[in-house]
């Protein structure tokens, strides 16, 4: 078509541009391109070229050139000549368009002329087509649809492919008038899978779906069913079976249905539940439905796997289901009529019609009973709804039930009254007065009201008591009198209360309360009172009541105890804590310690009593209690050089990290005395001076620790002698100790060490043995400096044991291990003494001391 | 290779459909490879059970609308005029291999293919107002180029057996009118007959 058109527009150029008729038809020019598709937004540029001819003919060159789009002059800044014999036109970003595009040449004269004429189109290339989906109509061929995306302004050819895996089927092409959609020629086989995709085509460009691969089974939409048949139940009047015909498809698909139902007047679809239909069937029978209602059905199909489509719904089909027998009774009441006849009267009963849904069939006729007090019963059938008869003026009681195919109603009961009703009304006597309605179509809402003939005085007062009494008030609180001691409409009640000597104090109360609660009462009173109820013709005092008011209100006494106690409780706990935090004080002065000789030891005490226990002790004893700590004074002469004490305690320091957590029987050991071959091989000639110019005890101990002999005996120095126990006691020497680590310039005169071994380090030699050889870290040249120690302990010490001599022999270099090994039974048996000690009683004295009392070295 | 397959496969296809084919070709299972135009689906077997059993649910009415179409003496003659008796009809064996029942399922498509050609073609000759008639032939026709196609991918995808050789029922262009009928109805009882079988074997 676009084509054609642009053949046609040359065409019309070519004959304008003839010169003269029966000449050989050439154009004056013609324009690049001549195909002139162009995409919108794109720039598009079209020469126009003049043949020499024209020129030489019309004098002109490609200056004359302009250029015209539907008649209208293109703006000369578009133009661009190329050269003498032609020029271009450019459109930027061309939009929307579908003109004709003419090259004019300006002749002599301002003669305009075409010579030459081109259609151009602008659109866009297709897009790539989206949402392809296909659909079997049973019966019919597939037809297949998808989006074509935006509007191309071109002619676009859309072409349905398809393929099996091993054909391929003719395409489908889409008609112009549904681009969007194309049914193919071949009839569906299901249960083979096909392969289908739109290709769209314009003259801007080509492009394809994506594939699609399905069986055309799980694209059927199933022709609806068709229902043959709503039939009822006589047994069952709530039911109705529903059979249909389905799609030939169930012969080898499953299907599965969805019924709805409505009554014939509703409007909404009532649906039965999908898990009771979701097979392959032809009858389904509906429940639950209202006797003697008809029903309106409707049903539709798919595959029950649920791919594909439902079906149309079918045509609708109705049913009635069966009569149960009607299900209320039908309201009825009576109108009397006056009759001049003597002792009797007519009595007509009205009833109006069941509405359908309580009928449940078709009525047929209704029965009436009439019965006397203590007679026989009238039975009266009647197809009409009023029955009029005449009767007594007894009091009759009437039953109405209606009946249909089925069976009979329940029974309305309706009771006239006897005829001298009107007569008996007594005065001071409450009635309740109903007025019912009686409409067209049956009794309106009944209205009541109460009331009496003539009103009196109640005959009997109200009962007053107390609900509650307080300091000052009392709730008072009364039952309503009784409707038959009332005898008119209580209006009000006054209550007159009183003290023993006081005045009568009266206070009226409304009818609806059935408390109140007198205030302003004095405490520690009795008070009487009573209540009268009044009625519009007077009022009745009822019985007195007397209580008493309390003297303290209730939590009075509690809001004075309990802040006394806890005063009293807190002042007593602040009490404590100061005993608690200033104990020590009052223990110095209330009950200080006495120490008790037969209870005392001589501390353990070696020439070379290391000052660094010190530090130990304090890891010991944080808190600074120093209860059980033994106490070695030396006199130490400040005058000496001390770098090799703190040497040495540095070596401690180094052992300890060594050998911590490993009880080690050198540096591990918590014991004091596991520190001393430090201090010997360090301080040996200054440990002699020591000796020489201190008074000095010592004791060898020979006692273990439960049991445990010990393998050694160790020779303990010690000034300690009664006087110490005062050095104990002063707090100078406790701040001494803790500038041990703290001041290198000071070198403690009293020196503190605890003899304090664990259980685990008085365990036998074997582990000694072993953790010994964990400390593998302490070098040789600490071994041989505690061998020395060891030789000159035992020098000094000649009770030396055994086992001090076998570690004597051991090399020094070979017996690391065994040398550890004596080395540290000899540090336990020190640590089993202090072990021992635990259990005793603190005392001032040193507590590596044998029991028995000093002995001097 | 999948241009050549798409030559190829619908060239066989078409060859299997001819009417009124000669003698029986020898069976020469060839191992050249295959492919096929897109891959099988997975539920190939199941599908070819699905056209076994829907074959199989329209093969008795096709079978009565036919010889019902033909008119006596073929309703109250059945068993002499419509006895399954087609004596080079392709065997099946139920009990062999699934490449095996499928090469054979695949000879015994194509052979009724080609008959129920041959009687669709007489049909509209002998009863041209049998339309229904007419339309189940070619539905029938229908799915059985479908499940031949879906023997061929599967035999194709999992075993690579791009051809099976196939024989083909006797040519009845020439036979007279009552020949024609008698051995279409003989087919269409022996299709009947075999198509159940084949329903139960896969």
């Amino acid at each position: 078509m676009f084509t054609l058109q642009t053949w046609i527009v040359q065409a019309l150029f070519i004959f304008l541009t003839t010169e003269s008729i029966g000449e050989l038809i050439v154009p004056c020019a013609h324009i690049h391109p001549e195909s002139s598709v162009i995409q919108l937004g794109s720039n598009f540029t079209a020469v126009c070229v003049l043949k020499e001819k024209c020129m030489d003919d019309y004098h002109v060159t490609a200056n004359d050139i302009f250029w015209k789009t539907s008649r209208v002059t293109v703006p000369y800044k578009q133009y661009t000549v190329i050269n003498r014999t032609a020029s271009s036109v450019t459109f930027p970003n061309i939009s929307l368009i579908n003109a004709l595009l003419t090259c004019n040449i300006r002749m002599f004269g301002q003669i305009n002329r075409s010579v030459y004429g081109i259609r151009i189109i602008s659109g866009f290339p297709p897009e790539k087509p989206k949402n392809l989906s296909c659909i079997v109509n049973e019966g019919k061929k597939m037809m297949c649809q998808w989006d074509p995306g935006r509007e191309t302004h071109l002619e676009t050819n859309y072409t349905l492919k398809s393929e099996w895996a091993t054909e391929k089927f003719d395409d489908c092409k889409a008609k112009r008038d549904t681009p969007t959609s194309c049914t193919v020629d071949y009839p569906p086989v299901y249960f083979v899978n096909i392969e289908v995709w739109v290709e769209a085509e314009n003259a801007l460009g080509k492009v394809a779906s994506d594939h699609i691969n399905f069986d055309p089974i799980d694209k059927v939409k199933l022709n609806p069913p068709h229902i043959l048949s709503v039939n009822n139940s006589k047994e069952l009047s709530s039911i109705l079976k529903l059979t249909w015909t389905d799609s030939r498809f169930k012969s080898f698909i499953t299907l599965k249905y969805d019924i709805q139902y409505r009554t014939k007047d509703a409007s909404t679809w009532n649906q039965v539940p999908p898990e009771d239909t979701s097979s392959t069937r032809s009858s389904f029978t509906v429940q639950d439905l209202k006797p003697f209602t008809e029903y309106v059905f409707r049903i539709r199909c798919m595959k029950e796997d649920g791919k594909g489509f439902w079906s149309d719904w079918s045509e609708e089909a109705s049913g009635i289901t069966y009569e149960d027998r009607p299900s209320k009774a039908p309201s009825f009441w009576y109108k009397i009529e006056p009759s001049h006849a003597h002792g009797t009267r007519s009595v007509q009963l009205k009833w109006k019609t069941l509405p359908p849904f309580e009928a449940n069939g078709k009525i047929l006729d209704y029965e009436v009973t009439l019965t006397r007090w203590k007679s026989h019963s009238q039975n009266y059938t009647v197809t009409d709804t009023k029955l009029t008869v005449n009767v007594t003026n007894d009091r009759y009681i009437a039953t109405l039930t209606a009946r249909n195919l089925v069976g009979k109603s329940d029974a309305s009961v309706l009771t006239i009254p006897a005829w001298d009703f009107q007569g008996n009304l007594v005065e001071s006597k409450c009635y309740l007065i109903t007025v019912t309605p009686v409409y067209a179509d049956g009794p309106g809402s009944p209205e009541h009201i109460k009331a009496y003939l003539k009103q009196a005085a109640p005959s009997k007062g109200p009962t007053v008591r107390t609900k509650k009494v307080g300091k000052n008030e009392a709730v008072l609180e009364w039952d309503q009198l009784p409707v038959d001691v009332q005898n008119g409409f209580i209006r009000n009640y006054t209550i007159f209360y009183r003290t023993v000597i006081g005045n009568e104090t009266a206070v009226n109360v409304d009818s609806s309360h059935t408390e109140y609660t007198l205030s302003s009462l004095t405490s520690d009173t009795l008070y009487m009172v009573r209540m009268a109820a009044y009625t519009d013709e007077g009022g009745k005092d009822g019985p007195e009541f007397t209580f008493t008011t309390p003297k303290f209100a209730q939590g009075e006494i509690e809001a004075i105890v309990v802040p006394v106690c806890l005063a009293f409780l807190l002042t007593t706990l602040l009490g404590v804590l100061f005993c608690f935090n200033k104990r020590d004080l009052i223990k110095k002065h209330i009950w200080p310690n006495v120490p008790d000789p037969s209870k005392s030891h001589i501390a353990q005490w070696s020439p070379h009593t290391p000052p660094r226990h010190f530090n130990s002790k304090d890891q010991m004893y944080p808190d600074g209690n120093f209860t059980d700590v033994s106490v070695v004074e030396i006199e130490a002469n400040d005058k000496k050089p001390f770098p090799e004490d703190l040497k040495s305690l540095d070596l401690f320091k180094k052992e300890k990290v060594n050998t911590e957590g490993h009880s080690s029987g050198i540096g591990g050991s918590s014991c004091m005395s596991s520190s001393r071959p430090s201090i010997s091989s360090s301080d040996e000639n200054e440990s002699a001076q020591n000796t020489s110019s201190t008074v000095q005890y010592s004791t060898v101990v020979h006692s273990g620790y439960r049991h445990q002999v010990p393998s050694v005996q160790v020779f303990s120095r010690s000034e300690s002698t009664q006087p110490l126990l005062d050095s104990e006691e002063r707090p100078e020497d406790l701040q001494l100790v803790d500038n041990v680590d703290g001041s290198d310039g000071i070198l403690p005169r009293q020196r503190y060490f605890k003899q304090n071994c664990s259980q685990h380090e008085t365990s036998p030699d074997i582990s000694h043995f072993e953790r010994s050889q964990q400390v593998s870290s302490v070098n040789e040249e600490d071994f041989v400096r505690l061998k020395q120690q060891q030789i000159s302990d035992h020098i000094s010490q000649p009770y030396g044991s055994g086992k001090m001599k076998m570690f004597q022999e051991v090399p020094a270099v070979d017996a690391f291990g065994p040398g550890i090994e004596g080395q540290v039974e000899r540090f336990e048996t020190v640590g089993m003494e202090a072990a021992v000690d635990e259990g005793m009683p603190k005392s001032y004295l040193p507590q590596t001391v044998r029991r028995g009392g000093y002995m001097p070295q | 290779m999948k241009v050549l397959a798409a030559g190829v496969v619908p060239l066989l296809l078409v060859l299997h459909w001819r009417h009124g084919a000669g003698s029986p070709l020898p069976i020469t299972p060839v191992n050249a490879t295959c492919a096929t135009r897109h891959p099988c689906p997975s539920n190939l077997m199941n599908q070819i059970r699905n056209q076994l059993g829907q074959l199989n649910s329209s093969a008795n009415s096709l079978f009565i609308l036919y010889y019902t179409a033909q008119g006596e003496p073929f309703p109250n003659n059945l068993d002499k005029l419509c006895s399954p008796n087609v004596t080079d009809f392709p065997p099946f064996h139920a009990n062999g291999t699934e490449k095996a029942r499928l090469v054979e399922l695949y000879r015994i498509i194509a052979y009724l293919g080609a008959s129920l050609g041959n009687i669709t073609r007489d049909q509209k000759v002998l009863n041209p107002y049998a339309h229904g008639l007419h339309s189940k032939l070619n539905s029938t026709a229908d799915v059985l180029r479908g499940l031949l196609s879906n023997v061929l991918c599967r035999l194709c995808s999992k075993y690579h057996v791009s051809h099976v050789d196939v024989t083909y029922g006797p040519d009845t262009s020439g036979k007279d009118v009552f020949q024609k009928k008698k051995l279409g109805c003989q087919l269409l009882g022996k299709y009947k007959q075999v198509i159940a079988v084949l329903a139960q074997a896969f």
